[in-house]
């Protein structure tokens, strides 16, 4: 049989994870005053280039040492530094921006995020509803576990540009496994941006929002 | 799938895998050769790692921990699958330790980098 495939009436494009060349990016007024340099402004990448990076950690369970429970974890500085626990991924140029996919290989583990240090991002309304590693309830609490943003398809997308707080991953292995190697995925998209003096309307609408981090602690 | 033979075991490890930073070590096959020369061997897959640093603590503690361990008498072939050997996942690298020094006795390991 001769077949004459129809021509399909509609196709499904799956835009791309991260920001790629020409497209336009604001960043929003609640930026404070210390980023003067992109609050309120608009920017045409440029140029982009993604630079994997895969971080390692192995960690034991708090029982294994014989520590009360909650107390044994890492705090990964994602911020730029010499320190033992800085992995110095941010910017260090106005220009650029780091949009930054994370991803988990499977095991026993989970993350909390911080930013900066010492602050939540996923605390509720109520008094003491926020992560607690020593809390058997609450270390569940706004907890991202690997099948959350799996190592081939990661769903955790950072923002970083130049100078901004310093934003922990907080790594804790979970009871019952006495170590576990945690391989934290990253996708570093490096955005060289152009600010883009007068943005048309069209412009502005058609540009992601950067928003500062505070917008989610209302 | 990479495989190794240890010809020859014996009381100190010896390396089957070293460790790669951004994967485990996950055994796939295990077979243990003990058909030639008298005595009983026990055969141990150990997993050699040291510890990250973490809160208050910056030290790097090396550990090594059995995480599949067989004792194979004098005569017998055993092997053991995918299915069998399912969790015996190494951290670090792969090691393959004996009770005895038994050059007869040979150990083949069927592993892969997660």
């Amino acid at each position: 049989m001769l077949e004459l495939q129809p021509k399909p009436q509609f196709s499904v494009v799956i835009p791309p994870k991260l920001l790629q060349e020409g497209y336009l990016v604001t960043f929003s007024s609640d930026w404070p005053s210390t980023h003067v340099a992109i609050r309120e402004k608009t920017f045409r990448i440029d140029a982009v280039n993604q630079v994997p990076y895969d971080l390692s950690y192995i960690l034991p369970e708090g029982t294994v040492l014989g520590t009360a429970p909650g107390t044994i974890y890492r705090d990964v500085d994602l911020s730029n530094g010499t320190g033992t626990f800085n992995e110095s991924i941010y910017p260090e140029n106005q220009n650029s921006l780091f949009e930054v996919l994370v991803g988990f290989k499977p095991g026993n583990f989970i993350s909390h995020w911080y930013i900066p240090a010492g602050k939540t991002v996923h605390n509720l309304e109520y008094a003491q509803m926020y992560p607690d590693l020593t809390n058997t309830k609450r270390q569940y609490l706004g907890a991202r576990q690997p099948k959350d943003s799996p190592y081939e398809d990661p769903r955790i997308k950072l923002y970083l540009v130049k100078d901004l707080a310093p934003l922990i991953m907080r790594l804790y292995v979970l009871p019952g496994v006495l170590w576990e190697k945690i391989v934290v995925g990253l996708t570093i998209n490096k955005c060289h941006m152009r600010e883009l003096e007068a943005p048309t309307d069209e412009q502005l609408l058609k540009a992601k929002v950067i928003r500062y981090y505070d917008y989610l602690r209302w | 799938m990479p495989s190794v033979v240890i010809d020859g075991v014996l009381m100190a490890a010896q390396t089957v895998a070293a460790e790669r930073e951004n994967a485990v070590v996950q055994a796939k096959s295990l077979t243990i050769d003990n058909q030639v020369g008298a005595g009983d061997c026990e055969i141990a897959i150990q997993d050699s790692f040291a510890e990250s640093a973490y809160y208050n603590n910056t030290t790097l503690t090396a550990r090594v921990v059995n995480r599949f361990k067989a004792t194979v008498q004098a005569g017998d072939i055993i092997t053991w699958g995918e299915e069998d050997l399912k969790g015996v996942k190494c951290l670090g690298a792969m090691l393959v330790d004996s009770d005895v020094d038994k050059a007869a006795c040979l150990v083949t390991v069927g592993y892969e980098h997660e």
